[in-house]
């Protein structure tokens, strides 16, 4: 007790040390510890606080705007130039080349975070951002909620593939559609099964069981997978359904893309399924998928825009585009779509970045293994947008 | 007795040593001084750093800070001098705070503060105040308990001899008592700084990130656990090697902000 021990001497009052506003507080004579002391450093300690605080205050007052927009931004322009964005984790990437880029042609700051598409677009009906990005339009219980008409453009075309940890494979492994949904129904249970290995010919495949894994979180990935397996397995659409989250027969899930890879890094004999890009950047292996039309086609930038032509435009605007009938199209394709309020205080900047994402935005997705917008959709989108009515039927 | 003390030491001192190597080999290779002065380019390419997160931290703890412990510490003392159904009631209720999940508090701040700003200006809810308030509420609770259990430490004869100098309650209890006490308050500040700085589940509905710099405190900000979430779940290699750097420079903060603190109480801590 060091400190304990000083205060008992007591000592004269020296009241020259103490700050003016103590000073005449404080009586002239006065037999005091010299806790006074201690007590003025700690005066000086919340002193130095107190100009923290006052530096970090008139920073913020001085730099309104951020650097960015120059010194001769207010703070007026800062809020009316900004557009806050939030959803799917599948265009992150790409939001985070068009926000530099658009604000170069536009001036409008873009500031998107990925907080996944289901928390997107509650986002966007508790109005705290101004536009979400989601896998999976809304359903009629969310536009219900969000009180006001939305408007559901598209902004990108992604492939979901079907990806595997097996002894040996390292590509090209081919699945039908329907034998995809047995895997995950449990009724196909080893990789040396009659049906995968009649649709792989030459390879060897070993006695284990299959290990199936999947999102176990609210996911537009699983939206389109499962949209697609609804649409090849009756059994499937009668037993599972489909959805951003659906009851799965068996298997274990992961957090996000990199969860899901993270188990079949894990786990030997497994088999998932992850956006192309993760699959890419990550050197997974990946199957070719049987479509429609009886073609194996491997997931990549070209088969999915070839899926997504097939489908005539306006009409599929909000709807899933897998089990595609084109020929050369991977049938696991499917949008992402930006969401936003037709008539919000900010409608009119949010769709000039939606139009601006259609067509200039669109250069850059193949390097990031998404397909790029067909023309037609680019033109439904440039309608679907300026026509208020057009939004209004959207939200039904 | 003392072997299966001695275990359990060395089982807690390996897995930290593990997670400190772990980070170290991963991060330090990315560690250099462009993290500091950039913010972040777009996925895919090459470089990019911290700077925004870094700042926006820095900015959140002080935040919290301002919050987080006046009310601490303040609500520690009268914990300490009043001994009425109510403070033991306040007391109850600051163990349950303590034990809550940080996003319950993330959750708290999304409702006060985050869902009242989009009210008044849609589109533009999430803040940096808004991460502020939920790091200093998770902060209270801590820095509350911590006062009050070192405030009790100090003998009762100190207490005895102010007041029968006529000082009275609040002026023992603000010269005499919190200033003897002041190693062990600082500690508790110490430990809930620790706490808050990592938090990443708080931040998400609150401070929300920001691709851009900002240091305005109505705008969404960044902070490096959101970056360290975000970029390790990321599908790039260069990204994950950002992310673990981060979890660096989060650990120096931590251990710059003890170091100060130590410092500054040189002579003052008690033995």
């Amino acid at each position: 007790m060091k400190a304990g021990d000083g205060l008992l001497q007591i000592r004269s009052f020296d009241r020259s040390l103490l700050i003016p506003r103590i000073r005449s507080k404080i009586p002239k004579k006065i037999f005091i510890t010299n806790s006074i002391y201690v007590m003025k450093k700690h005066v000086s300690i919340l002193g130095a606080a107190l100009l923290m605080a006052l530096a970090i205050s008139s920073a913020t007052l001085t730099s309104c705007g951020g650097n960015k927009n120059g010194a001769a931004a207010d703070s007026t322009a800062a809020t009316t130039n900004t557009l806050t964005g939030a959803g799917s984790t599948f265009v992150n990437p790409i939001m985070t080349h068009w926000a530099p880029e658009y604000q170069k042609s536009d001036s409008v700051t873009v500031n998107y975070q990925a907080v996944g598409s289901g928390a997107g677009i509650n986002n966007l009906i508790d109005h705290t951002v101004d536009f979400a990005g989601s896998d999976a339009p809304m359903n009629k219980d969310e536009l219900a909620r969000a009180k006001d008409p939305v408007t559901q453009v598209p902004d990108v075309i992604g492939a979901v593939c079907i990806s595997y940890n097996v002894a040996g494979m390292t590509s090209g492994l081919r699945f039908s559609g329907p034998m995809i949904a047995d895997i995950y129904l449990g009724k196909i249970k080893y990789w040396d099964d009659a049906q995968i290995k009649k649709m792989n010919p030459g390879k060897k495949l070993p006695h284990a069981e299959i290990f199936t894994v999947h999102r176990s979180d609210g996911s537009g990935t699983t939206a389109i997978v499962t949209n697609y397996l609804s649409k090849v397995s009756q059994t499937w659409k009668d037993s599972v359904g489909e959805g951003k989250e659906v009851k799965w027969p068996n298997g274990l899930g992961g957090k996000g893309n990199a969860g899901v890879a993270g188990i079949l890094k894990q786990h030997d004999n497994s088999i998932g399924y992850i956006e192309l890009a993760y699959a890419m950047q990550n050197s997974i292996p990946y199957a070719d998928v049987q479509n429609s039309s009886g073609n194996f086609v491997t997931p990549s930038v070209e088969s999915a825009a070839a899926a997504a032509s097939a489908f005539p435009m306006p009409e599929n605007i909000t709807s899933f585009i897998t089990n595609t009938s084109a020929p050369q199209g991977y049938p696991i394709t499917g949008f992402s779509w930006l969401m936003f309020y037709s008539n919000g205080p900010k409608a009119n900047m949010v769709k000039k970045f939606v139009q601006w994402v259609s067509t200039k935005g669109q250069d850059d997705s193949k390097a990031l293994f998404y397909a790029p917008l067909p023309q037609s959709i680019a033109s439904a989108i440039a309608a679907e947008v300026q026509s208020g009515t057009a939004s209004a039927a959207s939200t039904k | 007795m003392a072997g299966v003390a001695a275990s359990a030491t060395i089982v807690a001192v390996t897995a930290l040593v593990f997670v400190l190597l772990y980070i170290l080999i991963g991060g330090i290779g990315s560690m250099n001084f462009s993290i500091f002065t950039q913010g972040p380019v777009p996925m895919g390419q090459e470089g990019g750093g911290l700077r925004n997160a870094i700042i926006g931290t820095l900015i959140l703890i002080s935040i919290a800070c301002v919050i987080g412990l006046p009310i601490g510490i303040l609500g520690g003392v009268y914990q300490l001098e009043t001994n009425t159904t109510f403070s033991r009631t306040l007391r109850f209720f600051t163990d349950v705070m303590n034990s809550i999940p940080s996003i319950v508090m993330g959750i708290f701040a999304y409702l006060i503060v985050v869902l009242p700003a989009a009210e008044i200006s849609p589109g533009h809810a999430f803040s940096a105040f808004a991460g502020g308030v939920a790091l200093g509420f998770l902060m209270i609770p801590t820095v509350m308990r911590t006062t009050e259990e070192i405030l009790r430490l100090v003998p009762v004869a100190l207490r005895d001899a102010s007041l029968a100098l006529g000082a009275s309650q609040w002026r023992t209890t603000l010269s005499v008592i919190l200033p003897s006490a002041r190693g062990g308050i600082i500690t508790g500040i110490l430990l809930a700084l620790a706490r808050i700085a990592g938090e990443t589940a708080p931040l998400l509905f609150t401070a929300f990130g920001n691709l851009d710099f900002n240091v305005r405190l109505d705008r969404p900000i960044d902070a490096l656990p959101l970056n360290i979430f975000n970029y390790a779940t990321s599908p790039y290699e260069n990204l994950h090697h950002l992310a673990l750097a981060g979890a660096i420079i989060l650990l120096a903060i931590i251990l710059v902000l003890s170091i100060a603190a130590r410092w500054a109480l040189k002579g003052q801590l008690q033995d």
